[in-house]
């Protein structure tokens, strides 16, 4: 996700309590403009980037942490489960990918460029989610799994998808209990205070 | 022993704080006590409170088995009851209801949590009790409590406390935010310093004592270090600026063990008795105070007396009158660490000096290869960095913001191949543990590959560590926001 794009509006010599709500604000907003994605399991990238936005929300207040609100903290209790939830959501992503390119290398006498290019064609916009370099580590064909190691990994990328759809799950059931709640305008309510 | 107190029953008091815990056992009066014995040891809770936000495993058990010591201690003497109560670290902490139950589990004392202004009350009781009964108690006094984690200062006119307030800053915290190397380095020193002078410069002072009394840990290492290396008299209580300069000079430039060796203190105490001195100077400085007097009594003689003085509804008094010293005040809550009202360039400065302290602190234990958490903790860091960066950018110069924030952003990066690497082993290792023995050959075949990958990161997050050049990046820091900034553009 590229850099968190600037804040405008802060007065170098404004108070740091009134500036540092600016910037939460923006966080926040940040945040729920990739709240479309919520419902779709397999938007992969930008369910990643609202990890990275609650992230960022979440840094936020704890940098702030001495002139914001005390209850500013619930929210950070909030942001960091969501990210923990996204976390995992990400790592499981992520080996399945790899999985996915292990075994693909082996299904046929394709070779490992398009093996590779393939993996992450249904996976984000841009950018891997194996990095070429560990895509490279596992595409040797000096190191081939053997048909035995092939079953294991075949077991495991299966037991990793039904995790996958877990994970989602416990994530969006979060997600739409802070929805009833309003967890937003709560938010912004305890930045006004 | 005085005669009316050999008849005076014998009660124990115990206190959790966030460096020690401490235990007194006395025959207690509503104004004396005949203190039988006195013993403390340093567990630091708050180190884990401070770095995970709970009370680790092993903090908990090293508490549990000195309770279970103290508590013979005093039964040893007939004491009755014991009383147990905990202060700022175990509030603190997310685990703190499941720490006060396995305590009552393994020893069967009940552990009072209690709250920081009735800690305050506590100690101005303990600390004055001695100077309270002499001929001529002073009309005015005020008292400190320096603690690891927190800082309580309490004025009052004879004897009844008029104002109080907490600061979040204690010596154990101190030191594990700023003061970490051993011995701390000059780099690290200025920031602290720079920390305390703004923090001191923002807190209003609604009375300046004439007589400071200064209790906990700390303090009393402190006096304890004067009389030991420079020669001061045995039954003196008193230290001046001088004196804490000395032992600043003492405590910066020899490592912890040495001067535990040296002067007899605990290795723990050594490690943040330098950041105890520094606090207290700044504070000395803003009341303009040129002498304190040390106290070694505090909460727990404090508890004795509350309950001589109230019976069993000893800690409902206490916090009735520290509930009313909070609505003559209208607030308890602490002074935070950044004013409010500061202005945002300036807490900007000092805000982005100390997260750069904190990322690169974590450089040596990364590069020792003995903790895959240390290289967490860094990322984390170089994150928490990044997040000001990026709060602050309006402010910053933007040429050397760009430089800045591509060298944190790589040392991000490069933390992070590694990490991510060390969760995927880490997760497939417990997956192996649990596997069928059938799937047991795919996982081992990943995870080999895996741990090649992983040597590779760990190479080249050597190569980048090594070269990053920790005195540049904090002198470029110290220079993102110039003095004066109206605002760089961005904003």
């Amino acid at each position: 996700m590229a850099k968190a794009r600037p804040i405008t509006g802060l007065d170098p010599q404004a108070p740091t309590g009134k500036n540092a709500r600016i910037i939460a604000k923006v966080r926040l907003e940040d945040l729920y403009s990739w709240e479309s994605y919520v419902d779709n399991p397999y938007s992969i990238q930008e369910l990643h980037n609202l990890r990275i936005a609650a992230k960022r929300l979440r840094y936020t207040l704890e940098v702030f942490e001495g002139v914001l609100p005390e209850a500013s903290k619930s929210v950070v209790k909030e942001l960091a489960q969501i990210q923990e939830e996204l976390g995992s959501l990400h790592d499981s992503d992520v080996m399945i990918a790899l999985l996915r390119l292990c075994l693909a290398s082996q299904d046929s006498a394709t070779s490992p460029d398009i093996v590779q290019s393939d993996a992450n064609k249904h996976n984000v916009k841009g950018k891997s989610l194996v990095s070429p370099e560990m895509a490279a580590a596992f595409l040797d064909t000096a190191v081939t799994p053997s048909a035995e190691e092939r079953y294991g990994l075949e077991q495991l990328l299966q037991s990793r998808e039904q995790l996958r759809e877990k994970q989602y799950s416990a994530f969006r059931q979060h997600w739409y209990t802070l929805q009833a709640r309003d967890f937003r305008r709560e938010t912004l309510e305890i930045l006004d205070v | 022993m005085r005669m009316h107190e050999q008849f005076s029953p014998m009660r124990a008091a115990i206190d959790i704080g966030s460096n020690t815990i401490h235990i007194v056992v006395a025959r207690s009066t509503s104004n004396d006590l005949d203190i039988v014995e006195d013993q403390v040891a340093l567990v630091r809770i708050g180190e884990s409170v401070n770095a995970t936000g709970e009370i680790s495993q092993e903090k908990a058990e090293a508490t549990i088995d000195l309770l279970k010591e103290y508590k013979a201690l005093a039964e040893k003497h007939g004491a009755d009851p014991i009383f147990v109560v905990a202060t700022e670290a175990i509030r603190q902490a997310r685990n703190s209801a499941a720490f006060v139950q396995q305590v009552q589990r393994e020893t069967g004392l009940t552990v009072e949590l209690i709250s920081g202004t009735a800690e305050a009350v506590l100690t101005f009781y303990g600390a004055t009790y001695e100077v309270s009964k002499g001929p001529n108690p002073p009309a005015q006094v005020g008292v400190m409590d320096l603690g690891g984690g927190s800082l309580e200062l309490v004025t009052a006119r004879n004897m009844q406390i008029t104002w109080r307030v907490s600061i979040p800053i204690g010596s154990g915290w101190l030191h594990d935010r700023y003061l970490s190397s051993n011995p701390p380095s000059y780099d690290e020193l200025v920031v602290a310093d720079a920390f305390l002078q703004a923090y001191f410069q923002g807190l209003r002072v609604k009375h300046h004592p004439p007589v400071l009394i200064v209790t906990g840990g700390s303090a009393n290492s402190l006096l304890h270090l004067v009389h030991r290396a420079f020669k001061l008299e045995e039954n003196q209580t008193q230290l001046t600026q001088r004196d804490l300069v000395r032992c600043q000079g003492l405590l910066s430039s020899l490592p912890a063990e040495e001067i535990a060796q040296r002067f007899d203190q605990p290795l723990e105490r050594a490690r943040i008795l330098l950041a105890g001195a520094l606090i207290i100077q700044a504070v000395m400085s803003r009341l303009h105070i040129n002498e304190i007097h040390v106290s070694s009594h505090g909460i727990r003689e404090g508890v004795l007396l509350a309950y001589e003085r109230y019976g069993d509804r000893w800690l409902e008094v206490v916090s009735k009158s520290a509930a009313d010293l909070n609505h003559q005040q209208q607030s308890e809550a602490p002074v935070p660490i950044i004013p409010e009202e500061q202005p945002f360039a300036r807490s900007g400065r000092r805000m982005l000096l100390e997260r750069t302290q904190k990322m690169v602190e974590w450089l040596k234990e990364v590069q020792k290869h003995e903790d895959i958490e240390a290289v967490h903790k860094m990322r984390v860091a170089s994150r928490r960095l990044r997040a000001a960066l990026d709060a602050y950018e309006s402010c910053c110069d933007p040429k050397l913001f760009k430089k800045v924030y591509r060298q944190v952003k790589k040392t991000a990066d490069t933390l992070g191949a590694a990490r991510d690497t060390d969760v995927m082993l880490l997760d497939l290792q417990a997956q192996l543990e649990q596997a069928k023995s059938e799937e047991q050959a795919g996982i081992r075949w990943i995870i080999k590959r895996l741990e090649t990958f992983r040597q590779q990161k760990q190479d080249e997050l050597d190569s980048f560590l090594e070269s990053l050049d920790e005195g540049t990046l904090k002198k470029q820091v110290e220079s993102l926001i110039p003095e004066g900034v109206k605002s760089n553009g961005k904003g």
